[in-house]
């Protein structure tokens, strides 16, 4: 087992690695940038090492610094956290490089994974079922007129190299084509650094569910079920919930024997989601897969009764995972709330100085968050400020908890998300389960 | 002498009981500066002869506060890279430079190691290296204040 990790990721999620590191007596290193040099996570680290100034392109994704920073801390392994470098082949391929171990996927997989298009060729051998697009990007608008005629519209353009929103258009005629096929092309190259975009048939309004997986190196593939994530502004997600309302057993079962086959098929190891669609008709389609931990991990654990973290460290270290594909459950209901510093109704960013910091707790709440009184939330990385999780018997008394701790949380000097996610919780439709990726234009326009 | 030692001892006992990482004070007319180290208890940085004793030109010691609030002209080389640090250009050889040295902008004042790559540190001015502040094969941070140089 690995005597020291080094986790290169800051705020709410390398406290995350550092609560499984405490419980597995495993010492930490911290990096950060000079802007997080009184974060919580440099605190309780073991050890910290300064990386760089603030920007992330100096510091959290600087790859020779975070190295750099393991050797001389002499970090058996880096945990990646996720966003960042935890995609990143070239910096699994560099941590290996230099004899320190990377908690996740082998280099091949994470580039195979997060080539879009790649990817989505991939699982269509491996028989999931993938929305029809372009097998390569088209490189010149002629062919790009071309596969759109045979898909038809509406269609959407879609990165190769990323996802998040950027570089996404959705096209809904033909004389929109050209002008989408520049903008995202050039979205895509500055987010990525690789403008190379691809077809998909669109799906108006679908569900957005993905499937946990955890694989080791000992031949065991297992799926921890599935996640709803369907409350989403511009891509992000906003709330997220397990089990999905609309899964049936029989389906949870086919999809998870599914996804587990693809995930051995290419060689998939460590944790990862697979991400599908659902259309009006029922019908599920493969979208894409994260090779990484994601943010919404909690409502999974908090189900199944898993430490997803622990797994990933153990699988990294070469042993087992804890548990058999028969011996995991989905025990009541969570929900997962992520409170953002943006103003709730016009979503303007709002970094600064929170003064006053109270997330109520109480039966079933679970709370991730690197934020506290008096800490000033920069304005360099995303405005996560925390994610609150509730946990139900039933999709009910989750969504009653998470109403009551919302209305009973205070976060005062900046702007959070807490109202939004207050009134999404009263709206008949999310309520009674049915909505859509759709939900929020329809919400907003209100 | 031993008077001395003890207080100083005392203010080490003190700063671990309360958790302090740095500390300075005045004990008849010396002035006493404690920084905690990363790997471990307090560790002197520096202990100034008795104020009656001054060399004039001997303005290393009687310098305060922390090096951005410094009103006498001393500056810091700090490192822009993560790493370990060399004094010298290979092992048993002279260091590249010691308190007292002069040294010409771009001359090369140490070697930082990371990723298995020598980085040569180049001073980025004329003038005269006043303390070494970093042991030879410490690891080094981002930012860390490798030398403080005296501009000429």
């Amino acid at each position: 087992m690995f005597k020291k990790i080094l986790i290169a990721n800051r705020g709410e999620i390398a406290l995350r690695v550092i609560y499984a590191c405490r419980e597995m007596g495993i010492k930490t290193v911290a990096v950060y940038s000079e802007a997080d040099r009184d974060a919580l996570h440099v605190r309780f680290a073991d050890e910290e090492v300064c990386i760089g100034p603030p920007r992330p392109i100096d510091s959290y994704l600087n790859v020779p610094a975070i190295i750099s920073a393991a050797e001389i801390t002499g970090a058996d392994a880096i945990h990646p956290g996720y966003g960042f470098l935890s995609e990143s082949g070239y910096m699994a391929e560099a941590t290996e490089a230099c004899g320190v171990k990377f908690i996740g996927p082998p280099p091949s997989v994470l580039r195979l994974i997060g080539d879009k298009a790649q990817a989505r060729q991939e699982m269509k051998k491996a028989g999931l079922p993938v929305l029809p697009g372009t097998e390569e990007p088209p490189e010149s608008l002629a062919l790009v007129m071309k596969a759109a005629r045979k898909l038809g519209y509406p269609l959407i353009l879609k990165a190769t190299a990323g996802g998040g929103g950027r570089g996404m258009r959705i096209v809904r005629a033909k004389e929109e084509l050209e002008h989408a096929w520049l903008t995202a092309q050039q979205e895509a190259a500055a987010a990525f650094g690789d403008g190379s975009i691809y077809l998909e048939k669109y799906v108006e309004g679908p569900r957005h569910i993905e499937f946990q997986v955890l694989a080791d190196d000992h031949g065991n593939v297992v799926h921890l079920g599935e996640r709803e994530c369907s409350i989403q502004r511009r891509h992000q997600k906003l709330i997220e919930e397990c089990p999905s309302v609309v899964l049936t057993e029989r389906q949870r079962r086919k999809l998870g024997r599914l996804v587990t086959g693809a995930a051995e098929r290419v060689g998939y190891r460590n944790a990862g989601t697979f991400e599908f669609l659902m259309d009006e008709g029922g019908e599920f389609y493969f979208l894409e897969a994260n090779a990484r931990l994601q943010v919404e991990h909690p409502i999974t654990e908090m189900v199944t009764g898993t430490d997803i973290v622990k797994e990933q460290i153990r699988i990294a270290a070469g042993e087992e995972l804890s548990f058999r594909q028969r011996d995991i459950s989905w025990t009541g209901h969570a929900v997962e709330c992520r409170i953002n510093a943006e103003h709730p109704f016009t979503f303007r960013p709002s970094p600064g100085r929170v003064k006053v910091f109270n997330i109520s707790g109480g039966p079933g709440i679970r709370i991730d968050s690197a934020a506290h009184a008096e800490v000033t939330i920069p304005p360099y990385y995303d405005s996560l400020v925390a994610k609150i999780i509730a946990h139900g018997k039933s999709r009910e008394e989750a969504i009653s908890r998470m109403r009551r701790t919302l209305s009973m949380t205070v976060i005062e000097g900046i702007d959070t998300t807490v109202p939004l996610h207050l009134k999404i919780l009263q709206d008949p439709d999310f309520l009674s389960g049915s909505f859509s990726t759709a939900f929020m234009d329809r919400f907003q326009a209100e | 002498m031993a008077e001395d030692l003890r207080k100083i001892e005392e203010l080490i006992d003190l700063m671990d009981a309360r958790g302090v990482e740095e500390l300075e004070v005045e004990l008849k007319g010396s002035r006493v500066r404690l920084r905690k180290s990363r790997h471990g208890g307090p560790v002197p940085s520096s202990i100034p002869s008795p104020l009656e004793n001054q060399e004039p030109e001997n303005r290393q010691t009687d310098e305060q506060g922390s090096p951005e609030e410094d009103d006498e002209g001393l500056a810091f080389i700090k490192s822009p890279i993560v790493g370990t640090f060399y004094s010298a250009p290979e092992p048993g050889a002279d260091p590249f430079v010691k308190a007292g040295t002069r040294v010409k902008k771009g001359q090369v004042l140490c070697i930082i190691e990371a990723m298995k790559l020598m980085n040569e540190i180049d001073s980025d001015q004329d003038g005269e290296i006043v303390e070494v502040l970093v042991e030879n094969d410490q690891a080094i941070q981002y930012g860390e204040a490798l030398f403080s140089i005296k501009p000429l």
